[in-house]
């Protein structure tokens, strides 16, 4: 004002040297702060398009299509000229573990090995067959398996093993084939009239050396060796018994003889399969007989697939259909069809089953070679190969070559690139009819104990079980902690807010493995004993509150005034102790009034509800535990920064802090609410640890409470440990976490859509 | 803004502003608030020393004062929302229709429909503008559309903002302009039906032209409704109130008809500051 002294303004120079840098320096760190921060935030943008890409990566392969490609074309190995003029044929061809030596048996019992890259013979030995006779048929005691029989003219079969020896003189792999005779050389009788064995089966389980053979009259002729361990020595000893053999009346194209020892598959002419359950040696019983192709076709062959549960029939209409048994309620077994495979119009000469997998190639007389998968339903190639007919097709071991003789009497070999034929979206996502199971499913069971076993990779369990869990954590997490940041924010003491808020969010900072291990190990078995305890306290506790608050809003001024407004909260911890105290204690006492001593037993028999111990009920407090300082934190910060003057313009229109609440506040507060939930569902989605530990990772698809379930995640910290690296089972882990990253991600992604749209109508000046 | 508003209307001189011929009186005036011996601390600290005033029924009633001196901390005893304010005691009485505000039996949701209240800064709700305006009805529990929209248009009309908002009811009101945001929460409060309009400094926020429309809107509320302003605004007080109280440091030190304590004030403390002696 006016009567104020004038003080002289203080020179100031802002153009000085010392300022000028100052300002220079000043606008560095300026620019360096921003470029900091901006490659700050690249870098989370670039690390998470990294793992996006990463993921990827590791799942690409898995939809990169099989291919085949030729390597060599040679003329057959071996002599097939005889001294007598006549010449022989290919009974048996295959491939050893490497794809580096094959063998070759022919009808005049020779036993060829070559090297399969230039079909250059190794060595050449012959069976031990008497005078004039030939090998009539051949058969593998299994899959891929080196023991062998063979079917002779004379009414009898020779049983050998092809070996490799496997040497590395000067660190040079050398493979030397060698033939070895484990039941002796000598051959088994089969038919005593001496007819040709124009088909033959083996089977060598852990009992029984089983031997079933056809003459060209369609007479069944069999040797049942059981063994029998000598309990001195230890040797095993074999001991004939007879097994009876149905008659047959047709025409007999194919027969095959399952590993059980049990189920013998005959396809007569005009298309029908009979299986005949041999289980009773006596009595050999004929269990189903199914037409194939209604009369139309032939069936050009039966062939097991890898296992020997599956049966493989092809006919000549081109198509192969799959086929086993299945166990109905009555325990009583049925061939069933269960799904088809159509190749090309032409007849198909030749079917091979994959060693390792549940896969088969086929061949036709056109020329096309097809490779399909039986579990994923799925043709992976199917490439015109050769003019003329396909046959002796064979498959690798490793599955990586196949080979097979042309109509020029030339063996082509043929390399195979086909990784992961079990993965199609129908295996994935779709249900699957497996092996030994009543009906299709989806099931996820990736590895067994044995080998033959088939996979099942179905992510619908998991991500099931992963929404399952996401559920009932938010089911429980959800409304309490946002009922609680509603309080917290809008009608608690702001001093004692200033507690509770740090409290709760301290919550978070305690590891899930903790969670887990408390959930699985001390909540699981304590509500399974206390189970009717549980579920008075899930219904007593809210009710006890509501009417304490009542009570206490009752009360005369005097008693209430002695707590602070706001402070009244802190009540309620005892009463809710004394409640929960209450509960637990009447459990017993419920339990036997109301269920028989047994409130398990009750659901299981009374209401037919599974209970697991480790189940969705336990999860979801555990995870929902775990989820609610997030939920919480975010919701109450939301609730809060509501500017006071809105609640205050309500509250002076009359209405009542309830309503201001309801109307005023949480619209308001609603991006904010909302997007805490999203990152509360995130949170529960990718959750490992407490699901890992309290879940029982059963991957059932059940929406029981009482039922465990098998998330995403759990399933891949379980499963990525005993993987093989690059294998499919690997690569299906890397494509649930990618499944569960483009969840997450497109979740967030409309939550934030959502909170931006609500922000922008809810914005407050 | 207050500044700018300032300079512009100090030209007006308080004696030519005419419409205050009418000698008012006290002593002739229904009484809708009374207040008794009212004394409000924040924790220690006492902000409010034994405040005694009647309020005259429709009539525009404005307090003034420096800042901190308590007038608006005053205002809002009349509808209770010290309440909210943590560590706030009161004591005394405020008597409205010759009931105690304070009593316990007092709702005080009811009390506030009664005693409206329009705070410094426009502060409508993030909804459309139909529903600032129906919102007060809504929590009483009013939700027949016939009425809503009668009203709706009611209050807008008594707010002379129907002819700017008819066409955009549905629209939210955050896109309004401050002075607009401002009437629509007039609007509102008004649309409740209350005895009392409680201003708490209206206009600060606004412009020269938005304050002029407010003030101008006082003027033709005061028909029905009586009014309460607080204004660090002088040439406000006296354009638009009836009643003029000085307050200072928590103390009612003048209160008469706003002609008397403008041109002839009976206390040194008022008359220093209305001169602008200190402020």
């Amino acid at each position: 004002m006016s009567d104020q002294t004038v003080i002289k303004a203080p020179e100031l120079d802002f153009n000085t040297p010392q300022l000028l840098r100052y300002r220079k320096v000043r606008s560095l760190k300026d620019k360096a702060a921003e470029i900091s921060i901006g490659m700050g935030g690249i870098s989370v943008i670039l690390a998470i398009c990294l793992i996006f890409f990463y993921l990827l990566y590791e799942v690409m392969p898995m939809f990169k299509p099989a291919h085949m490609s030729q390597v060599a074309e040679y003329s057959i190995p071996g002599s097939d000229q005889l001294e007598n003029g006549a010449s022989s044929k290919t009974v048996y061809l295959a491939m050893e573990e490497q794809a580096e030596k094959a063998i070759r048996v022919t009808s005049a019992g020779q036993v060829v090995f070559f090297n399969v890259k230039d079909g250059s013979l190794v060595s050449e030995q012959a069976l031990p067959l008497p005078e004039g006779v030939r090998v009539s048929s051949f058969a593998e005691s299994a899959i891929g398996n080196h023991l062998v029989i063979a079917g002779l003219s004379d009414g009898t079969a020779i049983i050998f093993k092809h070996r490799y020896k496997m040497t590395f003189p000067n660190d040079v792999r050398v493979i030397t084939p060698i033939i070895e005779f484990p039941y002796g050389d000598e051959p088994i009788e089969l038919d005593t009239n001496g007819g040709a064995i124009n088909k033959i089966v083996l089977r060598d389980s852990e009992s029984a050396l089983f031997v079933i053979g056809l003459n060209s009259n369609n007479a069944l002729f069999s040797t049942y060796l059981s063994k029998e361990e000598d309990f001195l020595s230890g040797d095993v000893v074999l001991e004939a018994s007879d097994v009876a053999m149905p008659n047959l009346n047709d025409d007999v194209v194919d027969m095959q003889l399952g590993p059980d020892l049990r189920w013998l598959y005959i396809s007569t002419a005009h298309g029908k399969l009979d299986v005949y359950d041999l289980s009773d040696h006596e009595k050999p019983l004929l269990n189903s007989r199914v037409d194939l192709t209604d009369g139309q076709y032939q069936i050009t062959s039966l062939e097991l697939l890898l296992g020997g549960i599956s049966v493989l029939a092809s006919d000549s209409s081109g198509s192969v259909s799959q086929w086993f048994m299945v166990r109905d309620e009555n325990n009583e077994y049925t061939l069933q069809k269960i799904r088809s495979f159509s190749h090309s119009q032409s007849p198909i000469t030749s079917v091979a089953s994959e060693h390792r997998r549940k896969g088969f190639i086929v061949g036709d007389e056109d020329g096309h070679i097809s490779i399909f998968n039986a579990t994923a339903q799925r043709m992976l190639v199917d490439e015109k190969v050769v003019e003329g007919e396909v046959n002796h097709l064979i498959i690798a071991p490793r599955a990586n070559f196949l080979m097979f003789e042309n109509d020029a009497g030339q063996l082509v070999l043929w390399a195979v690139d086909n990784e992961h034929p079990e993965v199609s979206w129908a295996a994935l996502w779709d249900k699957v009819w497996y092996e030994g199971y009543e009906e299709a499913d989806y099931i996820w069971q990736s590895s067994a104990a044995n080998n033959d076993f088939e996979p099942k990779y179905s992510l619908m369990p998991l991500a099931f079980g992963t929404l399952k869990a996401a559920f009932y954590a938010m089911l429980i997490a959800a409304p309490l902690a946002i009922c609680g940041a509603l309080y917290t924010a809008y009608f608690m003491a702001p001093a004692l807010r200033r507690k509770v808020k740090p409290t709760i969010e301290l919550m978070e900072a305690l590891p899930t493995v903790i969670l887990g291990f408390l959930a699985g190990l001390f909540f699981a078995p304590f509500m399974e004993v206390h189970l009717p305890g549980i579920f008075s306290w899930l219904l007593i506790t809210p009710l006890s509150i509501v009417l304490f608050g009542f009570v206490w809003a009752n009360l005369p001024a005097s008693i209430r005034h002695k707590i602070p407004e706001g402070w009244d909260p802190l009540l309620l911890l005892p009463w809710i102790t004394v409640v929960s105290w209450f509960c637990f204690e009447m459990s017993p006492v419920i339990e036997q009034f109301f269920f028989d001593g047994d409130m398990r037993g009750w659901l299981t028999n009374d209401l037919g509800i599974n209970f697991d111990q480790r189940n969705a009920l336990v999860v979801g407090a555990a995870m929902g535990f775990a989820v609610i300082p997030t939920i919480f934190s975010i919701t109450e910060d939301a609730i809060f920064s509501v500017p006071k003057h809105l609640s205050y313009g309500s509250l002076a229109l009359g209405a009542t802090p309830w309503q201001t609440a309801i109307r005023v506040v949480l619209p308001t507060a609603s991006p904010g609410i909302f997007s805490a939930l999203m990152i509360g569902m995130g949170r529960a989605v990718g959750e490992t640890m407490i699901v890992l530990m309290a879940t029982g990772n059963t991957p059932i698809m059940d929406v029981n409470i009482f039922e465990g379930m098998r998330t995403l995640s759990a399933n891949i910290a379980v499963e990525m440990p005993e993987a093989e690296v690059g294998s499919s089972h690997y690569r299906i882990l890397f494509l649930a976490a990618f499944v569960l990253f483009l969840f997450t991600f497109v979740v967030n992604t409309a939550a934030e859509f959502v909170r931006q749209r609500l922000r922008t109508k809810y914005t407050v000046l | 803004m207050t500044e700018a508003a300032q300079t512009k209307t100090h030209a007006i001189d308080i004696s030519s502003l005419g419409r205050v011929s009418e000698a008012l009186n006290l002593e002739n005036e229904k009484i809708s608030l009374e207040i008794k011996d009212l004394k409000l601390s924040y924790g220690e600290k006492e902000a409010l020393h034994g405040i005694n005033l009647r309020i005259p029924q429709k009539r525009v009633t404005s307090f003034i004062g420096p800042s901190g001196c308590g007038k608006s901390t005053l205002l809002r005893c009349f509808n209770r929302m010290n309440d909210l304010v943590d560590g706030c005691n009161i004591n005394g009485q405020v008597l409205l229709d010759d009931q105690n505000i304070y009593d316990r039996k007092v709702d005080v949701a009811e009390l506030r429909r009664r005693v409206g209240m329009v705070f410094q800064k426009p502060n409508p709700f993030p909804k459309s503008i139909y529903e600032n305006v129906a919102y007060g009805l809504r929590i009483q529990g009013i939700n027949k559309k016939r009425v809503l929209d009668e009203t709706v248009e009611w209050a807008l009309r008594s707010a002379a903002l129907w002819d700017e908002v008819k066409d955009r009811l549905d629209e939210s009101a955050l896109g309004m302009s401050g002075g607009q945001q401002q009437r629509l929460v007039i609007a509102r409060t008004v649309a409740v039906k209350p005895e009392v309009l409680l201003l708490d400094e209206p206009a600060s926020a606004l412009d020269p032209l938005s304050t002029l429309k407010i003030e101008e809107l006082i003027h033709e509320l005061k028909n029905d409704y009586t009014i309460v302003i607080v204004t660090h605004n002088m040439q406000q007080a006296a354009r638009v109130s009836d009643y003029t109280a000085f307050m200072y440091m928590g103390d009612m030190v003048e209160f008469g008809s706003t002609n008397e304590l403008f041109t002839n004030p009976s206390k040194k403390q008022t008359e220093d500051y209305i001169t602008g002696r200190y402020g």
